[in-house]
């Protein structure tokens, strides 16, 4: 947390008192970063929240109560400041830090229902019931790579125990059979570890993330690129995406105000929109061919922001374009990045009679044409946290955007290169989806694979089971 | 009735493994180490009131400067937002070097 990391800094390296303060919500937050770092910085803390709180309730939390202590709140500042901390202020165990320890590998012998109850309450799961990581069924999922178990796949740092997580092979087979993935399905669960980015973050915002697949294994394993993708059908879509979020509950960023703060979460998060590029239908460069992978590679590709909008009937008053914008119009434009998900059918319509021959084109056509009023844009409070540090550093053209009339109309997206653009879909109709989300990393499949490619299907529509 | 699972079932939390994130001493925990020496007084001082950014933060510290102005008018406040291109981390440099210039203390808000 930056107020302690500051005020360390402050009182260590410069040698100036300070009185930090803090919400009562994060006591729980800051008393392990006290116990980790050993400095006893006396928090002082305020009703929660501040955010959104009129100058009235803030004077009133100024001169009211501490919650932790039930003393007045500006006497404590001045105190923080003018008088020497005393060692029994502070009861923390500062040497207890370890949190490993010798666990069984096997799990005691009961019943299926047991055992899934177990299972739930340890906080193991997502809530939803799991296939049982039996010896059996984690050899099997092992059998679909080269790699050894007890490989590393990635290290994860905790920040609330300041320690590395690291991401073994037999981890993540665990957390695939947990998820119900098939073996062929662990290449691609593999490639997501390996990236190390949890799909749940700590923060009190509701994020939420996109698992995008390319390449060849989409076909191999059935994945859906096609109709309904996002829907809740595909089995490969499901679990592949469903095993990222077990895998970073196993990794502990689920533990309640200690990596995990979400006020209210976010659905996303259950299968983080696990889907495939519908390679086949699109009639532009695959996304991982843009991020110069080659196009016979395998390789996932994570996003992560907080809210998508759907266009729900298509475009036919204004232009593909024009809606795009008004759809824009809802998401902060952080730092010019957003995700457009497009049905090929509108891919197509964009290239064959708005002209668009690539994604960038389109991106460059939003970034020129998507403007609001420069008040607006930074009258939101993610745009004022995350970017006024940017612009008060002088960056361009953030500097000059700060210094404008709150009337004057701005172009926030100024980098068409993070507006990225992704096809999917079955052409039932062209709609699109517009998302907040920025792109965070790619990482090949075939790395982890023991199997080469096979061929796939033609509509991209694969895996979907059809009893009629 | 309820039968016995026949298959061992794996343990998740076994294959969790973690390592320190530093293995020099320096980076462990420090016991109980010292903090600045305190002032005695604020009578005459100047404070920084520094906000990181997060929503409201800034709003709460121009109302503590506001209260110093009323009870405290011997003290000199500075109101000043984090610099640095983080408000997660601490990236600062030239306002930690100024508050040790121009100032003797500083209030830091607000987290969350």
């Amino acid at each position: 947390m930056a107020v302690a990391t500051c005020s360390r800094t402050l009182e260590q390296e410069y040698g100036i008192p300070t009185a930090p303060v803090s919400t009562f919500e994060f006591i729980d937050f800051l008393g392990d970063d006290l116990r980790f770092h050993g400095v006893p910085l006396r928090f002082v803390y305020t009703p929660h929240p501040v955010v959104g709180m009129p100058p009235s309730a803030l004077r009133g939390y100024i001169e009211g109560k501490d919650p932790a202590t039930q003393r007045i709140v500006v006497d404590e500042i001045i105190e923080a400041l003018t008088k020497p901390v005393r060692e029994d202020e502070f009861t923390e165990d500062f040497s207890s830090l370890s949190r490993t320890g010798v666990r069984q590998p096997l799990l005691e012998s009961d019943t299926e229902d047991n055992l899934q109850r177990l299972f739930y309450q340890r906080g193991w799961t997502d809530g939803l019931p799991i296939i049982l990581p039996t010896e059996e069924r984690v050899a099997e999922m092992l059998t679909a790579t080269n790699s050894v178990r007890d490989e590393v796949v990635a290290e994860i740092f905790l920040h609330d125990a300041q320690e590395y997580l690291r991401v073994t092979v037999e981890m993540v087979a665990i957390v695939a059979v947990m998820a119900g993935a098939r073996p062929e399905h662990l290449p691609v669960i593999l490639a997501v570890a390996s990236t190390g980015h949890p799909s749940i973050v700590g923060s009190t915002t509701p994020f939420a993330c996109m698992l995008l697949v390319n390449g060849p294994i989409r076909n191999e394993i059935e994945m859906n690129s096609g109709m309904g993708a996002f829907s809740p059908r595909n089995l490969a879509n499901s679990v592949i995406g469903r095993a990222w979020t077990l895998l970073t509950i196993q990794g502990g960023y689920f533990r309640l105000k200690k990596q995990f703060w979400s006020s209210q979460g976010n659905p996303i998060s259950y299968n983080n929109m696990c889907v495939a590029e519908n390679e086949e239908r699109s009639v532009w460069e695959p996304f991982h061919v843009q991020k110069s992978f080659r196009a016979d590679e395998s390789v996932i590709s994570l996003f992560r922001g907080w809210s998508f909008v759907n266009n729900v009937v298509g475009s036919s008053t204004r232009s593909v374009g024009e809606d795009t914008c008004v759809l824009l119009g809802a998401l902060p434009g952080l730092f010019s990045s957003a995700t457009l998900i497009l049905d090929p059918l509108v891919a197509r319509h964009l290239k064959e009679n708005d002209g668009f021959q690539t994604k960038l084109d389109f991106g460059r056509w939003i970034s020129q044409n998507y403007k609001v009023p420069a008040g607006q844009f930074w009258g939101t409070d993610l745009i004022h946290m995350l970017m006024a540090p940017v612009a008060e550093q002088g960056v361009e053209p953030y500097a000059s955007w700060k210094k404008l009339p709150p009337e004057t109309l701005i172009a926030p997206y100024d980098k068409p290169e993070n507006i990225n653009v992704v096809v999917v879909g079955g052409e039932t109709s062209p709609m699109w989806k517009v998302a907040d989300f920025s792109y965070v990393a790619s990482a090949s499949v075939d790395k982890w694979r023991a199997r080469p490619a096979a061929d796939g299907c033609i509509d991209g529509s694969c895996g979907l089971p059809d009893p009629e | 009735m309820a039968t016995l699972l026949r298959s061992a079932v794996l343990n998740p939390e076994a294959h969790r493994t973690v390592k320190a994130a530093a293995d020099d001493a320096s980076a462990k925990p420090r016991l109980f180490s010292s903090l600045a020496p305190r002032l005695g007084s604020l009578h005459n001082k100047t404070i920084y009131l520094v906000d990181t950014g997060f929503g409201g933060s800034g709003k709460f510290l121009d109302q503590v400067q506001s209260w110093f102005a009323e009870h405290m008018p011997s003290v000199t406040t500075v109101r000043r937002r984090k610099t640095g291109d983080s408000i997660f981390r601490d990236d600062t440099k030239d306002l930690w070097a100024e508050i040790k210039d121009r100032g003797q203390a500083a209030i830091l808000g607000v987290a969350g």
